[in-house]
């Protein structure tokens, strides 16, 4: 589904992200760890074509097309969606005509009742909701736009204990199943807290340390390195 | 006017199309209904007798009073152009609307006016008297069939507001590509009325002065709006004067602006000329690419001790970052600029009539791409 190859980022002349590579087939979940500044979320924002990130060299292939050289409509297009950490407010964009300009109009009610957003539907986007109802919100847009590839960053942090228990079964939901066209979606999520974990199967995860890739592994086994040992390579 | 039962059927399929684009409706679901068109009056019929329409010319034969409303609020040699409307008087052109004293009119009262003579020059007077107590809800339009790009409009309106009276207004103009329009708009609100007006111009036009000025008196409450659209090869200057003569007035006054490559002056001016008032004025601008003009001064005169008055004023690009957002969620780049611009002019806002939101959306697409 997505295959990283020896990626090396920049923006400008700062090298963000060296030399990643990483493997994601089809239908499974991985988890990105890190610390602040690590380049997590620089990694999810490269995958999707944001600017100001540039790829020096190396090559992402999503779906057997090389990805980098494709502008953001296009990797959406192809199938990428990402859930922002922080996305922008968009005053007089309500989620309605969102979703309308979508053409997801008839899925809204519905997907939106689930992650209990269904007042929401006449609120302008991300204007003056709470951290956590921002992040259910970035789930259900990425439920509304139907990628393949789907991208969380931070899914689960602000969010209170119940709603998790929304977000993780939202993304339970649609990781793994088909999207409306049968293809099977698979997912990358970024998490501090590890909350997510309890609600959600990931297949594997990764540790991102100082813009590399360092070790892979079991997410419970490495999320439980982690607490005790800091973000390290756990010994073989 | 000609004698036909049904006053739809005295326009044509084409005229139909043209009007309800600037939101005119079946004269049947309206409380009254006014089109000139050129200089014939085709409709001035109303259905609510909380409501009279008639022909300027002969509202002021029926009713003496008419004629102290007329040139009431403006002096007939304010400026060259309303000189030029009174020297056209002779022959009166333009609707006269009276809400009855303490009428609630349920349905909207609606007046377009029509210039369909390529090259033509109309000049126009409407006068609107809404007695106390009176409550109506009002949509007019002003529109030329495709043909029509060149031409000249100066109108004048003249907006009496009795104590205690209530209107809700929205107007919306739709010219010809390179006609000249200039548009005076004179009101007084007496004692305690409320107002809530918005005004939508958004079709290109060659050039458009609109400049409109308005008394509050005394506890009087006004909420206005314009939503401004000006692309490429469309020169608008709007200039308002509001003055809070009585205390406890109270006004509102927004501009949003978007320049697709046209010019945007936008002169505001809100004056406290009483003690216990209250007034704002907001001019936002929104640039969709590096040329054209927007130009928004905001200014506020405190003549009273006790006046209130506030304002708020920006110019800026599209965020890219927004763009960004909404690109990465599978929104094609122009749908997503649309998006953009229909949110920051606010289209959803409540104030618009639903029925003439799409429209209005339409008419943005249309003239973003050139297409009107």
């Amino acid at each position: 589904m997505l295959e990283i190859r020896n990626l090396t980022v920049a923006i400008g002349d700062n090298v963000i992200l060296r030399d990643i590579d990483l493997h994601l087939p089809e239908g499974e979940l991985h988890v990105l760890l890190g610390p602040n500044g690590s380049g997590k979320s620089s990694l999810l924002a490269t995958i999707m074509g944001l600017p100001p990130f540039e790829v020096v060299s190396g090559e992402i292939i999503f779906a057997g097309t090389p990805i980098q050289s494709l502008d953001l409509t296009e990797r959406a297009e192809l199938g990428i969606g990402l859930a922002y950490q922080r996305p922008p407010s968009l005053d007089g964009v309500t989620v309605r005509s969102f979703a309308a300009a979508l053409g997801a109009v008839a899925a809204l009610e519905t997907e939106a009742a689930a992650l209990d957003l269904t007042g929401f539907l006449d609120r302008d986007m991300n204007v003056g909701f709470s951290g956590g109802e921002i992040k259910r919100w970035e789930v259900l847009k990425l439920v509304l736009q139907d990628p393949r590839l789907l991208l969380f960053d931070e899914p689960e942090s602000g969010v209170d204990l119940e709603h998790v228990i929304a977000v993780g079964d939202a993304i339970r939901r649609v990781v793994g199943a088909p999207d409306r066209s049968g293809r099977t979606c698979s997912g990358l999520v970024i998490t501090h807290t590890g909350l997510i974990l309890s609600h959600v199967k990931a297949d594997r995860a990764h540790i991102i340390k100082e813009g590399r890739l360092l070790h892979s592994g079991d997410p419970h086994e490495l999320f439980g390195h982690i607490q005790t040992e800091g973000y390290t390579i756990p010994a073989a | 006017m000609d004698d036909v039962a049904d006053p739809a059927a005295r326009l044509s399929n084409e005229e139909r199309d043209i009007l309800h684009d600037v939101g005119f409706d079946d004269p049947a679901a309206r409380a009254a209904t006014g089109v000139l068109a050129d200089r014939e009056m085709r409709i001035a019929e109303a259905t609510d007798p909380g409501v009279e329409i008639l022909p300027l010319a002969e509202a002021l034969r029926t009713y003496e009073f008419v004629q102290d409303l007329m040139f009431g609020l403006v002096s007939p040699e304010a400026n060259e152009h309303v000189a030029m409307v009174a020297e056209h008087m002779h022959d009166p052109l333009g609707h006269f609307v009276w809400v009855k004293p303490g009428a609630k009119v349920r349905l909207p009262v609606q007046t377009f006016t029509l210039l369909e003579t390529p090259q033509g020059r109309q000049f126009t007077h409407d006068i609107t008297l809404i007695d106390e107590g009176a409550e109506v809800e009002m949509i007019a339009g002003s529109a030329v069939p495709g043909s029509v790009h060149k031409g000249r409009h100066i109108s004048i309106g003249e907006t009496y507001m009795r104590a205690g009276s209530s209107c809700r207004s929205v107007s919306i103009e739709h010219w010809g590509t390179a006609m000249e329009v200039y548009s005076y708009g004179y009101s007084r609100m007496e004692q305690g009325a409320r107002s809530q007006s918005t005004a939508i111009m958004m079709a290109p036009v060659g050039q458009h002065v609109s400049r409109s000025h308005s008394i509050l008196e005394a506890d009087t409450n006004a909420v206005s709006q314009a939503i401004i659209f000006s692309p490429e090869g469309t020169d608008r200057v709007i200039e308002t004067e509001t003055h809070l003569t009585g205390a406890g007035a109270r006004s509102e006054d927004m501009a949003r602006m978007v320049s697709a490559g046209g010019r945007i002056v936008n002169n505001a001016l809100l004056v406290g000329d009483a003690a216990d008032t209250n007034g704002f004025l907001g001019c936002d601008g929104l640039k969709l690419n590096d040329t054209g003009e927007i130009l928004a001064v905001p200014s506020l005169q405190a003549i009273a001790e006790g006046a209130m008055l506030s304002h708020e004023a920006s110019v800026g690009m599209i965020d890219s970052e927004k763009l960004d957002y909404l690109m990465a969620s599978g929104i094609e780049e122009d749908a997503a600029r649309n998006l953009i611009v229909q949110g920051f002019l606010s289209l959803d806002n409540e104030a618009i009539p639903a029925g003439l939101r799409a429209r209005v959306v339409d008419m943005i697409a249309r003239a973003k791409s050139g297409g009107m």
